[in-house]
């Protein structure tokens, strides 16, 4: 049965507030009607009456993705793609992959709305989100505003089951949001000051999740269900109580219940533990194709757990049909010989850190002696120029990276040169004239300059010691800090014990990954340069600080930190996008002149495996997680598989 | 006695007719007198100078051994060593003549490119590039056994050129040379664990074998419940919980320690059970009497009775300390960078890039090999050396 | 000979109480706890751990319970059958560990049984053989499978497996048999698998008991009442199988008490190299994630299957050799 699209309903979307920019083409053109196919591998359930017909599958105003450029073409039902993964949880990936959020970034990065028919934002602070009509779960339940009431109001605010209350991003400071229904489709969260979280949050790799399949949820709690009901079921689990069961059936991120609806392009099928988990598509996704089809595309995806080591053999051995995680670019030569024989091709994404790994100096370390020296900014500026970063780009990248400070990188555009490059450069002999000029200048019998109270300058280093290449660019740092007087020790732990060690300030240095996002946008939240997180592993106190509102760890006592400080408030109430842009730089600046991060090496590459017959995988693309969360920005449900072939599961 | 079994020999039945005065002492030939009066230690020796095949391992294992002394000495570089210009370069070969002239032996330099297709490093020798071998050379410097520095080394590449025979790793260092470091560490660790096994199980075994009774039963018990424990899962528990914070020469302790924990019970028994038997001998019961304190007796009378035999099978578990290493380290928990030591190295080759695409890097499975084959077949020997009853 | 049995069995017990703690023990010493590492874990990948629920989590799964505290009740769960609650999997262990023990048991006797049909004809060739060619390169080939550290070669037989015959990398099945019941294409597709992990584990103990099997043949055809017997013109093969080759049995079965642990060791370590479904990959992530349960019950698994093992074999032996039976069995 076709059905054709209501002209308002195409008038409207093209009416987005947002340019509604898909990747890469433009919605739907206005006026166009569409006629539904019915997806073959629901036919059969369509006819026996179990599932209704697609016409009634999607919204009325679905989601229209338009193809017509090089990389993207329109395609058919039907394949199994497989996926390897390193552990369990590691389903969480089909919410990252899948990537249906309520506002979404496209690949250049604008936000768009996915899930959402449209929203509109009224001076930052006053969000209405508007809901696609008959919109439905995957279960065939419709998707409301209920949905999002109950969240409010059962869940974010609910004593049992959010003691310490809401999540960070949903308050302005200490302030809640006024939450209201308008109607059965829309919802408006309004707070007094400008909330710019909020958008960005709920398009994130792991979103802010602001609703729930409340009639499934509604079950496990105790307004709506029966205490003793619970208390059996709670008991059966081995729970204590109707809160945790509630919390333990609540798998909207982490895709392990596969009993819980969801929105995302495939649900899962398969309980955990299990080594195979398969996910089948989602009859009620909320996306379709300009010739009507129902996405995804692809009927099933596979993922097959195996140890993280073998990964990269399995990929070159053609086990994978898309596959980007557990693989890393000293891979690739190998990879790329499987080429000929797996009917696959190996793809370089580019990567878009501020640095791929990052030294950072732990201002709030409880030495003094080194502390008064970390916080002297030329010791900074000294280690950062007494680094050879061309070498180590040579060694472990073939020179195809870059060298540069933790910044920015140029596709974003904020990016300034100097951002880059300021410090950053390889000069030995301005390192040791600034360390002179520090007061270090005397050096015991190995040349190891000596610090006030007499001990040798030997820093250990903390890392979580996971990878060779952390490794390796250390061993090459330390021979080039050796010659600048400094004498560097590397220190692997297990991950929480170097968690423990850097935020109690036991530890005097770590390595970590660089800035997640190096392409930020002037409207972005700059709260990765800012003390905000203790897991900002330059000023882990001061982030704590900020982070409990002041009831832990210790206020920032830098200048140049407490300027940072200041300009966040100051970015957030911004009035415009050129006020948003000129806090950008005088945030980056901040950051390039004092270092409080060594950057090393950015625009790393990324090997991803594709099978050649899947389709609108482009060949050149960023993988990052947030934004981009890897796959997800370009659309996984638009893969699709060309020709024959045995599917293999 | 033989008697000649030839068709047609008649027996001969031999009866001295000379006087016969049993106070005197009869003559024997001057080895058999060498024979009976040889200490326990000289007997053991002669019977493995039988067993070719143990000598040589014998021999072999004391060369190796021998190295680990002058290890800076034989390898032609330093272990951390880095060439940014030759990493995974693949072995190569010493030749002596050049287009059939002798020259004395010579690498081939080799020319480097970059596959951008793969981003494969292509390194091809170049025939122009003649490179001789310098012998007692100057090299890398280093500290020999902290007490001077020198740059002596057996050999080195020539100037500017370089030696790689087994290839090198993915910082450029040279394989050979970090199998030689490598040698010291996973040598000793063997020697180490071995002894602090041998010195836990004599002392347990004994005092179980001595006094019996409940204090036999318990010891019987507790080497029962560290027998059924399966061996690595204890390993990675132990050495999960090892803080990485110690330095590697703590850590390189408690990993003998850790290994040295599961293998002294199989000796705790040996000489339990040795003891068991040799204490009811009249010569203990003669001591005893004579006042001996229980140490004496089991440190002065009994143990050296199967000294031999301890000192053989201690000498056949020190392979299981050496794979015990490298398993260790291989799966990440035990020794690791920068400390070299086989089972360091073959961690890093544990990669299916190296399988495929650079073979070399897991050479030092080779060594692993020879040692430990050395061993058993020393032990073998010493084994069957030490048993009174062959 | 029951009473042996009986008191075999009961002790058993104690030995098993002291097992565990010490295993308890191993597992508490490294400061910290699941929840910890999970935070850790959480936040090192840009995600926010949600502190309050965490330590919510943590009262509800009684981390702050003292120590002797929580190692009774684990102890007296597990008599139970209940073997504690898992935090990674967020389910009981005895469901996450499922299939896994059994796998770890069938690896297990498939080795051993591989071990005894190689091990067996070799050495019995070698002991026969003394000192010919045969003898000595067999015992240096068994030798050599003692000396490599044959989880390296996993690596090498894994690639060459799916380069020569098109396994697939890893595991025990190809991944499309993971959860479907059986049936002959996943029985075949099994046995395709299997050799890969039962060559490498069974290499090592293979080796040495072809060369304990040899010393205890030749000691046995050395014997009085082996030259007696070919005196009395007995020949050489009968005489081989009715008295030495019984002897060389009985110590097949009794060794299995030394055999098994190092199987079952071996086996850990190797389903890590082959990413194996069995309990090495998962006992691993449980130490360092310190999932306290999951770990700690492992462990206990592995040690009972052990002692089980161990003594089924004592058991056999009291059959097999008459000389335990009336000594009241003292040692192996």
């Amino acid at each position: 049965m076709k059905r054709l699209l209501p002209v308002w309903a195409a008038l409207l979307i093209a009416a987005a507030p947002v340019a509604a920019l898909w990747d890469p083409g433009t919605a739907m053109a206005a006026g166009a009607g569409v006629a539904f196919q019915e997806t073959p591998s629901l036919a059969g359930r369509v006819a026996e009456g179990k599932l209704p017909p697609v016409t009634d599958r999607v919204p009325q105003v679905p989601s229209v993705v338009f193809m017509n450029a090089k990389d993207k073409t329109p395609g058919r039902h039907g394949g199994d793609m497989r996926l390897i993964m390193g552990k369990g949880r590691d389903v969480r990936l089909m919410t990252i992959y899948g990537y249906a959020r309520l506002v979404a970034y496209t690949s250049d990065l604008k936000l768009i709305a996915d899930i959402l028919e449209r929203f509109e934002v009224k001076d930052g602070r006053e969000f209405t989100l508007t809901l696609r009509p008959g919109h439905k779960w995957s279960d065939g339940h419709p998707f409301t505003a209920e949905d999002f009431r109950y969240y409010w109001e059962d869940m974010a605010t609910n004593k049992k089951l959010s003691p310490l209350g809401p999540r960070k991003k949903l308050l302005v400071g200490e302030e809640l949001p006024e939450f209201k229904v308008i109607d059965e489709r829309t919802v408006r969260y309004t707070w007094s000051r400008p909330n710019s979280f909020f958008l960005a949050g709920m398009a994130g790799a792991a979103p802010l999740f602001i609703y729930r399949p409340a009639h499934y949820m509604k079950r496990f709690h105790a307004r709506y269900s029966d205490t003793a009901e619970l208390k059996k079921m709670a008991e059966k689990e081995r729970l204590m109580d109707w809160s945790v069961l509630h919390l333990s059936k609540d798998r909207m991120y982490t895709l392990d219940n596969p009993e819980m609806p969801t929105l995302q392009p495939w649900m899962n099928t398969t309980k955990p533990p299990s080594q195979r988990f398969v996910f089948v598509r989602n009859p009620f996704f909320h996306r379709v194709d300009v010739a009507g089809r129902q996405l995804p595309y692809i009927d099933r995806v596979i993922l097959n757990i195996s140890l993280r080591d073998l990964i990269p053999a399995k990929a070159g051995a053609g086990e994978s049909d898309l596959q980007s995680r557990y693989i890393a670019f000293e891979d690739y030569t190998f990879l790329k010989e499987s080429e000929k024989r797996y009917d696959q091709s190996v793809h370089l994404w580019r990567t878009v850190k501020g640095s791929h790994i990052a030294i950072y100096p732990n201002l709030n370390t409880k030495d003094k002696v080194w502390r008064k020296i970390l916080r002297d900014v030329r010791f900074r500026r000294a280690l950062s120029l007494a680094i050879d970063r061309n070498e180590i780009n040579q060694v472990a990248y073939f020179g195809l990276a870059r060298g540069g400070n933790n910044s920015i990188i140029e596709e974003s555009p904020l990016f300034r040169p100097e951002y880059r490059t300021l410090w950053a450069g390889f000069d030995l002999a301005r390192a040791n004239r600034l360390l002179d000029e520090m007061g270090l200048d005397k050096k015991d019998g190995d040349g190891i300059r000596l610090l006030p109270d007499g001990r040798s300058a030997i820093i250990t280093i903390d890392t979580s010691g996971e990878k060779t290449e952390i490794t390796d660019t250390l061993e090459l740092i330390h021979d080039t800090w050796l010659k600048a007087g400094i004498k560097m020790l590397p220190r692997p732990a297990q991950r929480d014990i170097f968690r423990n060690r850097v935020f109690s300030g036991d530890s005097k240095m770590a390595v970590w990954s660089g800035l997640s996002n190096g392409i930020p946008t002037a409207d972005m939240t700059p709260d990765e340069f800012v003390p905000t997180r203790q897991y900002q592993l330059q000023w882990p106190k001061w982030g704590k600080f900020m982070e409990s509102n002041g009831q832990a760890g210790e206020p920032p006592d830098l200048l140049e930190a407490k300027q940072l400080l200041d300009l966040m408030p100051a970015w957030n109430n911004a009035s415009g996008l050129s006020e948003q842009e000129e806090i950008w730089h005088r945030i980056l600046k901040i950051h390039a002149e004092q270092v409080f991060s060594i950057g090393i090496i950015n625009r790393t590459l990324q090997p991803v495996v594709v099978n050649n017959r899947l389709r609108n995988v482009p060949a050149e693309g960023f993988h990052n997680w947030n934004p981009g969360a890897y796959f997800g920005v370009y659309r996984p449900d638009t893969f699709w598989f060309a020709g024959k072939g045995k599917d293999r599961g | 006695m033989t008697t000649p079994n030839s068709p047609d020999a008649t027996l001969q039945h031999f009866v001295s007719t000379e006087p016969f005065d049993p106070k005197v002492a009869s003559k024997i030939a001057p080895e058999l007198e060498r024979y009976f009066l040889a200490s326990q230690w000289k007997l053991m020796w002669w019977k493995l100078k039988w067993h070719r095949l143990a000598v040589f391992s014998g021999l072999f294992l004391l060369v190796l051994y021998g190295t680990t002394l002058i290890s800076e000495f034989l390898a032609p570089y330093d272990t951390h060593t880095r060439d940014i210009g030759h990493i995974y370069a693949p072995p190569q070969s010493v030749h002596l003549f050049d287009d059939g002239e002798f020259i004395g032996p010579f690498v081939y330099g080799m020319d480097y490119k970059l596959n951008m297709v793969n981003l494969k490093r292509e390194y091809t020798d170049n025939p122009n590039k003649i490179q001789r071998l310098r012998f007692f050379c100057q090299g890398d410097e280093y500290y020999f056994w902290g007490i001077i520095t020198s740059r002596l080394h057996l050999v080195c590449p020539a100037e500017d050129g370089t030696l790689f025979l087994l290839g090198t790793d993915r910082l450029g260092r040279d394989v050979l040379s970090r199998i030689i470091y490598g040698s010291r560490i996973s040598l000793t660790i063997g020697l180490v664990g071995i002894t602090l096994s041998f010195f836990i199980g004599m002392i347990v075994g004994g005092i179980a074998g001595y006094f019996g009774g409940l204090i036999d039963t318990i010891i019987q018990r507790i080497i029962e419940i560290i027998q059924s424990f399966p061996q690595i899962p204890l390993w990675m528990a132990l050495s999960a919980i090892m803080p990485l914070t110690w330095s590697p020469l703590v850590i390189y302790l408690a990993i003998t320690i850790i290994l040295a924990m599961l293998e002294w019970t199989s000796l705790a028994r040996a000489v339990r059970s040795k003891l068991f038997s040799l204490r009811e001998e009249e010569f203990c019961t003669a001591a005893k009497l004579m006042g001996a304190k229980p140490s004496r007796i089991i440190g002065r009378h009994l143990l050296p009775g199967f000294m031999s035999y301890l000192i053989a099978a201690a000498t056949l578990s020190i392979p299981a300390m050496i794979l015990g290493e490298t398993a260790l380290s291989f799966l990440g928990i035990g020794l690791r960078a920068p400390i070299t030591s086989w089972g360091v190295l073959l961690n890093e080759a544990q990669n299916i890039n190296i399988v495929v695409l650079y073979p070399w890097l897991m050479l030092p499975v080779v060594p692993v090999i020879l040692t430990i084959l050395a061993f058993s077949l020393f032990g073998d020997g010493l084994r069957d050396a030490a048993d009174p009853y062959k | 000979m029951i009473t042996y049995i009986i008191r075999r069995m009961l002790l058993m017990i104690p030995t098993l109480l002291v097992i565990s703690l010490l295993v308890f023990i191993i597992i508490e010493l490294p400061p910290g706890d699941y929840i910890e590492s999970y935070i850790a874990q959480l936040e090192a990948q840009g995600e926010q751990a949600n502190p309050e629920l965490l330590n919510f989590l943590r009262q509800q799964y009684g981390l702050e319970k003292p120590a002797y505290e929580r190692y009774f009740g684990w102890v007296t769960g597990m008599v139970q059958g209940d073997f504690g609650f898992s935090f990674e999997y967020r389910m009981p262990v005895s469901e996450v560990i499922g299939d896994r023990l059994l796998l770890t048991i069938l690896i297990s006797i498939a080795t051993i049984m591989f071990t005894w049909i190689i091990a067996f004809p070799i050495a019995i060739y070698s002991a026969t053989h003394q000192y010919s060619w045969g003898d000595y390169g067999l015992t240096l080939l068994g030798l050599m499978g003692l000396a490599t550290p044959n989880f390296l070669l996993a690596l090498i037989m894994l690639y060459f497996a799916n380069v020569v015959f098109g396994t697939s990398i890893g595991g025990l099945m190809d991944p499309e048999y993971l959860n479907q019941p059986w049936s002959v294409d996943k029985a075949v597709s099994v046995l395709e698998h299997l050799w890969v992990p039962v060559v490498v584990i069974g290499t090592a103990g293979t080796a040495g008991m072809i060369r304990k099997l040899r010393a205890n043949l030749l000691d046995e055809l050395g014997k009085h009442y082996v030259t007696a017997a070919r005196a009395k013109g007995l020949p050489g093969y009968r005489l081989l199988v009715k008295y030495p080759l019984r002897v060389a049995i009985n110590f097949m079965v009794g060794d299995i008490g030394h055999l098994l642990p190092s199987v079952i060791s071996g086996a850990e370590l190797v389903a890590i190299v082959l990413s194996l479904p069995t309990t090495g990959p998962i006992l691993i992530s449980a130490l360092q994630s310190q999932d306290m349960y999951l770990a700690g019950s492992f462990l206990m698994f592995l040690s009972m299957l052990t002692v089980v093992g161990v003594l089924i074999s004592d058991i056999a032996l009291t059959f097999l050799d008459p000389r335990i039976r009336l000594d009241q069995g003292t040692e192996r």
